[in-house]
């Protein structure tokens, strides 16, 4: 209570601050009449006794600050006088304010948005209630190279029953279904979900109401939740939408509520449904079935239980149900097992180490522009020695001129973090696109309040360093300022600090052009990368049959109709003019989410054991494929007309496949098998592509005939000779003329697909090489600011210099050598830099070592010119000096 | 001022409350009454004596009221509050100590 009294009194003696100051007059003035009454008493005269009065008290203005010292307001005071003052002081300045507020502007404001970028997907929170408990129960085969093996439903159920300390488990899977009852057709990208998905991850829906167990039950209504993007998007968030009945796969499915935005996560799904609504999840052999590992699972770990507790728990639940089901586990070589990995962790996985590198960036490119800064105030210090000089010996104490600079200083850079919050916000959307490549957090990017604490903070740290590191000049110095008229003479301390910090700036730019060069590097290698095809002039998108049309009285594809769907497709795409040719596949080349990976025999070897066995990916490709995206058949033949459905089995394997398992012998009519029994031939050698992404080499691959095995969705590829674009709207007019239920989507060019492949490298070198650019600008200023100033304080020497006949050309080697000599230093001290910090890039890099030589050179001699250019311009002035002019002025 | 003697500031503040003790009093009062009462010995700086004036009100130990003096002006009257008076009796039990302990030494050892 007391201390909120005082603080009461504090508050209100600064309000009535006139009052306050008013009162202490009239007491001091009370205190001096009545001294001055004692004095007269004493027997002295009116003015004899006055000024004993005087003498007796003191200095009235001493007295006066050390009661308001006393009253505890003097801080606040002070404040709001420095305040006043450095605004004052800065008006008198405005390019240096300027130039000041610009640089730390775009140093603050970069990582004001790097900072927006890292708090929401490093340092948040997950939008899920309790988020860290939540985890993925994640089955992989080390053996065999596969992170993920998925999970089956049968084990879904066991690790629910089985692991206590879990709280529940949920699956999840993700399909292309089409959506009826709209416009037209839409592919809607459906996450298959147990009905205690969303109360797991603690999610509730803002519209209608989430799924319940009765869902789930056998023979349920179908029931949909949209996404908030989706309903945004294709409803304009109309509410109505809940109730809404739609038809999908040849059911009614009625929505009965929306989700919040949450993040994109596994997949960028447009609706969600309960596992009985999906065709395929809910089959009875499905269900039963150990091996049919297409799902992901979720988890909560019990609040109280520690996360190695839980993960040991799991561990031994798999353990035991691989000795209870031998025949589900069979293949020894993969070394089974399951785990947890926190959720939080698996979504920033792939984005923590650019984020990191990229926070790293911006806090040197910071830390250049508050160097730059701190050299701009040493410089302007030589200018206010006098008033300096003045104020201390007004009174002003060291603490309080100290303050008064740091005041100013911070001033600076609160305006120059205004300014970078601009910025940021500015940026705000380019930023989030680059960082939704990344993680599927991006959604929830904003400048909240933590940015703005973040920001505000900021500002003000680096307001005091920039302004505490020019640091003040002596009493000594300031007293001969006060006497030498204003001279600024030179002080050696403070070039010496001017020249360490250029030296400073020098090496933060070289290291930050070494990591922008390195990245670019990095992603010319990666962008020329040969993946084996070529994207040139070729469209592609997916299709997706409605496959309820598309089925047998066994519910298994009707094989005739899709072919028959397929081959119309073919001839009429070959038949628009420019196409050259069509085809279907599976899916595309450097897709790193399609996975079919698995083992195979040869057919007349002997394989020691199941370990043994060769692995490779099977993909299915039409007849054209090769030829639509500029895959060379290097031996036998491609697929034609004949390799369909009921014909022989025939594949053709990748080269490097061939030449691995078969040498020097000849593969063709050699025949393999994927697992089953069925034997097919090897009727041609293809060339070896990327298809996973372009930083892997390929894999062996087997190619098996589209036509023999068709699905329900397949991706197509169509060759033209002019822009592929535009074909586009033809394209779709086929698709929607032979079956208006077929639904189609992502349609792009192969080289959209290709650059996508590149996407996040693109960015990240690209904004790297802004950040070193703007490093090196702001750099080059200062290193020009110093030379400007050292000429400027050697004009009299120079004069004499060169009346004393001194050539232009060693006055200019003269200056520039100075200058140089502090390049050379931050060149040396960059290079130590860059090579201590090399280990945590290379991580990030793709074909070229952490200390590559070409980066290092190049980087030295881009510094180099830069800084050689820097200097010649101040030098410039130096050799127009003339000699008379400045030994007259001396 | 030749034979006076610098008070800390501490003591200063136990001999202002002690000195407000029998009723208000305005600061030149305070400074005569001391100066009074000590025969000349304590000579308080004005310099000492506003701030902590001052300070013991910004602390609450006194309160400070506009009245007028015994020759007819307006001045600045403090008076003890009851935390005063408690800090006082406290402050004068602790000097009480420290001055017998500070005697015995100057005496015995």
């Amino acid at each position: 209570m007391r201390t909120i009294d005082r603080l009461k009194r504090r508050f209100f003696s600064l309000v009535h601050k006139g009052d306050k100051e008013r009162q202490m007059n009239d007491e001091l003035r009370f205190h001096l009449e009545m001294e001055e009454e004692r004095q007269r008493g004493l027997g002295k005269g009116g003015d004899e006794a006055r000024r004993a009065a005087a003498v007796a008290f003191g200095g009235v203005e001493d007295v006066k600050e050390a009661c308001r010292d006393a009253r505890g307001t003097r801080l606040f005071e002070d404040l709001a006088q420095d305040v006043k003052y450095g605004l004052r002081s800065l008006r008198r300045s405005p390019g240096f304010a300027a130039v000041v507020i610009l640089t730390l502007g775009l140093g603050i404001g970069a990582n004001t948005a790097m900072f927006s970028v890292v708090n929401t997907v490093l340092l948040r929170p997950l939008p899920y209630a309790e988020g860290g408990d939540l985890m993925v129960l994640r089955q992989s085969a080390p053996g065999s190279g596969v992170a993920d093996i998925g999970i089956s439903p049968p084990e879904v159920v066991d690790f629910r029953s089985q692991a206590e300390s879990l709280e529940g488990v949920a699956e999840y899977h993700s399909m292309t279904f089409t959506l009826l009852g709209g416009p037209e057709p839409r592919r809607v990208q459906t996450g298959v979900v147990s009905a205690s998905y969303f109360s797991l991850l603690g999610i509730a829906p803002v519209l209608g109401r989430d799924f319940r167990a009765e869902d789930e039950q056998h023979g349920a209504d179908a029931v949909l939740l949209l996404s908030h993007e989706f309903w945004t998007k294709d409803f304009g968030g109309d509410p109505a939408v809940v109730g809404r009945r739609f038809e999908m796969n040849d059911r009614v499915h009625t929505v009965i509520g929306v989700l919040p935005p949450i993040p994109r996560y596994p997949d960028e799904n447009d609706v969600f449904m309960p596992t009985v609504a999906c065709p395929f999840r809910s089959r009875q052999s499905v269900v039963e079935d150990r091996r049919a590992r297409m799902l992901q699972a979720f988890a909560r770990k019990k609040p109280g239980v520690t996360l190695d507790a839980a993960r040991a728990e799991v561990a031994m639940v798999a353990e035991r149900l691989r000795r209870q089901h031998k025949e589900a586990y069979s293949e020894q070589a993969l070394g089974y097992r399951a785990d947890l990995l926190p959720l939080r962790e698996e979504l920033v996985r792939r984005a923590r180490p650019t984020f990191l590198l990229l926070l790293g960036t911006v806090a040197f490119v910071l830390l250049i522009a508050c160097a730059n800064t701190a050299n701009l105030m040493v410089a302007r210090m030589a200018g206010r020695e006098k008033e300096l000089a003045l104020r201390a010996s007004l009174g002003a104490g060291r603490g309080r001129l100290m303050r008064q600079l740091l005041t100013e200083s911070t001033l600076l850079a609160v305006a120059g973090g205004a300014f970078g919050l601009l910025l940021a916000f500015l940026a705000s959307g380019l930023l989030a696109t680059f960082v939704s490549r990344l993680t599927p957090r991006a959604s929830e990017m904003r400048l909240d309040a933590a940015v703005f604490a973040f920001t505000l903070g900021l500002s003000v740290l680096t307001g005091i360093v920039a302004g505490s590191l020019p640091g003040l000049p002596s009493w000594r110095r300031l007293a001969e300022a006060l006497q030498d008229g204003g001279r600024s003479g030179s002080g050696a301390t403070r070039n010496r600090l001017r020249s360490a910090l250029v030296v400073s700036q020098l090496a933060l730019s070289f290291v930050l052009l070494m990591g922008a060069a390195l990245t670019l590097r990095s992603f010319a290698k990666l962008r020329a990368v040969d993946a084996g095809f070529r994207p040139e002039r070729v469209l592609t998108a997916e299709v997706h049959l409605n496959w309820s049309r598309y089925l047998t009285a066994e519910h298994r594809l009707d094989t005739d109709r899709a072919l028959a769907f397929h081959e119309n497709l073919k001839a009429r795409l070959e038949s628009l003019p420019g196409v050259v040719s069509a085809s279907p596949a599976w899916t595309f080349p450097l897709n790193s989410s399609f996975n079919n990976n698995g083992t195979f025999r040869i057919e007349g070897r002997t394989y020691a054991s199941d370990d043994a066995l060769p692995r490779g990916e099977a993909r299915g490709a039409g007849a054209e494929y090769f030829d639509a995206i500029g895959v060379p058949v290097l031996r036998g033949r491609k697929f034609d007309a004949r390799d369909r459905a009921g014909a022989a089995f025939v594949v053709l394997i990748s080269q490097g496949l061939a030449r691995r398992h078969f040498g020097d012998q000849d593969p063709i009519g050699q025949r393999l098998t994927t697992g089953g029994q069925n034997y097919a031939t090897i009727v041609g050698v293809v060339g070896d592509v990327r298809n996973a992404s372009l930083d892997q080499e390929p894999k062996d691959t087997i190619y098996l005939s589209f036509l023999q095995f068709p699905g329900f969705s397949c991706q197509y590829f169509v060759r033209t000779l002019g822009d592929p674009r535009l074909l586009e709207r033809q394209f779709a007019e086929a698709v929607h003329s032979l079956d208006a239920q077929t639904a189609l989507h992502g349609v792009r060019t192969l080289e959209d697909v290709r650059d996508a492949a590149l996407g996040s490298t693109r960015l990240t070198s690209a904004l790297l090489g802004a950040f070193a650019l703007l490093a090196l600008a702001i750099t080059a200023a200062g290193l020009s600011g110093l030379i400007a100033y050292s000429v400027s304080q050697r004009t009299h020497e120079i004069g004499i210099r060169m009346a004393l006949g001194a050539a232009p050309r060693r006055v200019l080697r003269m200056v520039l050598g100075h200058g140089l000599r502090s390049v050379a230093q931050g060149l040396a001290l960059g290079t130590a830099a860059a090579l201590a910090l090399a280990r945590l890039v290379s991580g990030l890099l793709f074909g070229v070592a952490p200390t590559d030589l070409l980066c290092f050179v190049g980087s030295g001699a881009l510094l180099l010119v830069v800084a050689t250019v820097a200097c010649l311009l101040p030098a410039r002035r130096a050799v127009a000096i003339d000699p008379q002019i400045a030994l007259r002025s001396l | 001022m030749a034979n006076s003697v610098d008070l800390l500031q501490g003591t200063l503040d136990l001999l202002v409350l002690r000195v407000l003790l029998p009723g208000p009093m305005h600061g030149w009062g305070i400074s005569q009454r001391i100066l009074q009462v000590s025969e000349d010995v304590l000579r308080v700086n004005q310099g000492s004596l506003y701030p902590s004036l001052h300070r013991l009100e910004e602390q609450g130990y006194v309160a400070a009221e506009w009245g007028e003096s015994e020759n007819g002006r307006k001045a600045k009257f403090y008076s003890l509050t009851k935390p005063g008076r408690k800090r006082l009796d406290q402050e004068t039990a602790d000097w009480e100590r420290l001055s017998s302990a500070v005697q015995r030494i100057l005496r015995t050892a």
